[in-house]
């Protein structure tokens, strides 16, 4: 995610996640280390996000807060509604952890630097996203 | 006996990371607590021993953006502005000064530290010992930026100036301060200061009436009947707590602090003319010219959004201008809202299918239902989707 999501940068990132945000069941991660300022506009973001996610039967995590971003994410209280991870990775992983067995052996391989984990129904290609 | 003293504000060593002794650039010492600047309660402290004249002496500028909101406090405090090494500097004429127009003993201390001393004591262990500088610490025998100097030492003054006040020409029987004290490093200790005045633990009390145990408000403050104020908790002169809106677990809202609607404020402090936006938690923090501290995870963010932090305006015409505007802006605003908002449904809403079919007994349908022509979505609407999990 960019340093700063004040209302333009917002608008600028919400553009580019949108495509895998209307997917069919995406499972994002957004990695927030790099985020140093994040006013209301950010958060407007973030819930829309994970609305669309949630629209389309997916789901939307955070990983790696900065402590800036998670500050105001408590100040806003949007910090409840989020699942938030130490690191990307385990955020990653976390997707996989409901699979049925079967499917795990397949996807339990290690996906460096592949935050989104391809959803059931995907098997045949699901795109990864990392953001 | 004449005793004066000279009181600097700033000039913090350094070299302790996150000790910087201010919030956005303000100082602590000119910040209130619990409804007074600590540099006014210093002052009033020194005048009840009977210390004829005082000198203040900051490193900060007054002009500063920030700064100026915390300036308007005390204005019979005289203050002399001096930077880096000429704070040092002006301090040391200041003892000439003293010196030379008679006073007998001079108080050197600079905030920094908050420090309760019973300085009657600590003239009386200056005059036992003979000492030419005196310097009070703590029971680890820590320095807390204070001294007694003789007016005669002129030598050790400049000494103890040059040095910053970290070292003495000669050393001496330190005073061990029994008292109460706050080093005011960081703002966790400004928080912390608040927090123990609200309890009793030192002599900062309240500047307001207690309206009930425990529950100090400041003259002018207003608080919405659907607000909530738990006790210990203080709010300061003409501040503002709206409607839903909770204070509790020892916060502190000094004065022209403005609490919006429905947000919690949880053992935190808002600094003067801070407005706190609405629905929001702010806990565990010290909030003030745009920036809020975080005790907990020990980080300060700046929050560049009104809605979220932003500042009451200083003088009384703008907030007045700013006041009077809303009210007028109010009507037309809902107006325009009212005409120009979108409507949640972008197309009519479909009845189900079952709805549309004959019914067994009555051979007809439930409803009847206008073609409308739109198309029908992938899944009826009474059909509830449940998300796999596992093997679920």
């Amino acid at each position: 995610m960019p340093e700063k999501m004040n209302l333009k940068q917002a608008r600028k990132f919400l553009k580019e996640v949108e495509p895998f945000l209307i997917s069919d069941r995406p499972q994002v991660v957004f990695d927030m280390s790099q985020v140093r300022h994040i006013d209301a506009a950010g958060v407007d973001v973030l819930l829309r996000c994970m609305r669309e996610t949630m629209k389309h039967d997916g789901d939307l995590k955070l990983a790696s807060l900065s402590p800036q971003a998670a500050v105001v994410l408590e100040l806003t209280r949007a910090g409840r509604l989020f699942e938030i991870y130490e690191t990307s990775t385990a955020a990653a992983k976390s997707f996989s952890c409901f699979l049925p067995n079967a499917i795990k052996h397949v996807y339990a391989q290690p996906l460096d630097g592949l935050l989104q984990m391809p959803s059931d129904s995907d098997q045949s290609g699901g795109a990864g996203l990392a953001a | 006996m004449d005793v004066r003293a000279v009181v600097l504000i700033g000039g913090a060593k350094g070299d302790v990371p996150g000790a910087q002794e201010r919030i956005g650039g303000v100082p602590f010492a000119y910040l209130d607590v619990l409804g007074l600047p600590i540099v006014e309660r210093v002052q009033r402290r020194l005048q009840g021993f009977g210390v004829s004249c005082i000198s203040f002496i900051s490193d900060s500028p007054c002009d500063s953006g920030p700064f100026a909101h915390a300036i308007e406090f005390a204005p019979t405090i005289p203050h002399v502005h001096a930077e880096g090494e000429q704070l040092w500097q002006t301090a040391e004429e200041t003892f000439v000064k003293y010196a030379e127009g008679g006073a007998d003993l001079i108080f050197a201390l600079r905030i920094g530290p908050y420090v309760e001393v019973d300085y009657e004591a600590l003239v009386q262990h200056h005059l036992d010992h003979h000492c030419a500088v005196t310097m009070a610490v703590d029971s680890d025998k820590e320095p807390l930026d204070l001294f007694v100097l003789s007016a005669s030492a002129r030598t050790d003054a400049a000494a103890l100036f040059k040095n910053r006040m970290q070292r003495m020409r000669r050393e001496c029987a330190p005073f061990y301060v029994t008292g109460y004290f706050n080093r005011l490093e960081t703002t966790a200790d400004l928080r912390r200061l608040a927090v123990d005045g609200l309890l009793a633990k030192n002599a900062i009390r309240p500047e307001g009436a207690e309206i009930k145990p425990g529950i100090w408000v400041g003259t002018g403050a207003r608080i919405h009947r659907k607000a909530r104020v738990i006790a210990p908790a203080f709010i300061g002169a003409h501040a503002k707590v709206r409607a839903a809106a909770l204070i509790t677990r020892g916060t502190v809202i000094e004065h022209y602090g403005d609490v919006d609607c429905g947000t919690v404020v949880e053992n935190s402090s808002v600094l003067p003319f801070t407005r706190v936006g609405a629905g929001l938690d702010v806990m565990h923090s010290v909030v003030g010219f745009r920036r809020l501290a975080h005790l907990r995870q020990n980080v300060e963010v700046e929050i560049a959004d009104q809605k979220i932090v932003g500042m009451v305006p200083l003088t009384p015409l703008s907030r007045l201008a700013g006041s009077t505007a809303a009210l007028f802006a109010f009507l037309p605003m809902q107006i325009y809202r009212g005409l120009t908002a979108s409507s949640q449904r972008t197309s009519a809403a479909e009845c189900p299918e079952s709805l549309e079919q004959a019914h067994i007994v009555l051979d007809a349908p439930v409803v009847e239902v206008p073609a409308t022509g739109a198309e029908t979505s992938e899944f009826p609407s009474h059909l509830a989707v449940a998300r796999r999990y596992g093997d679920k």
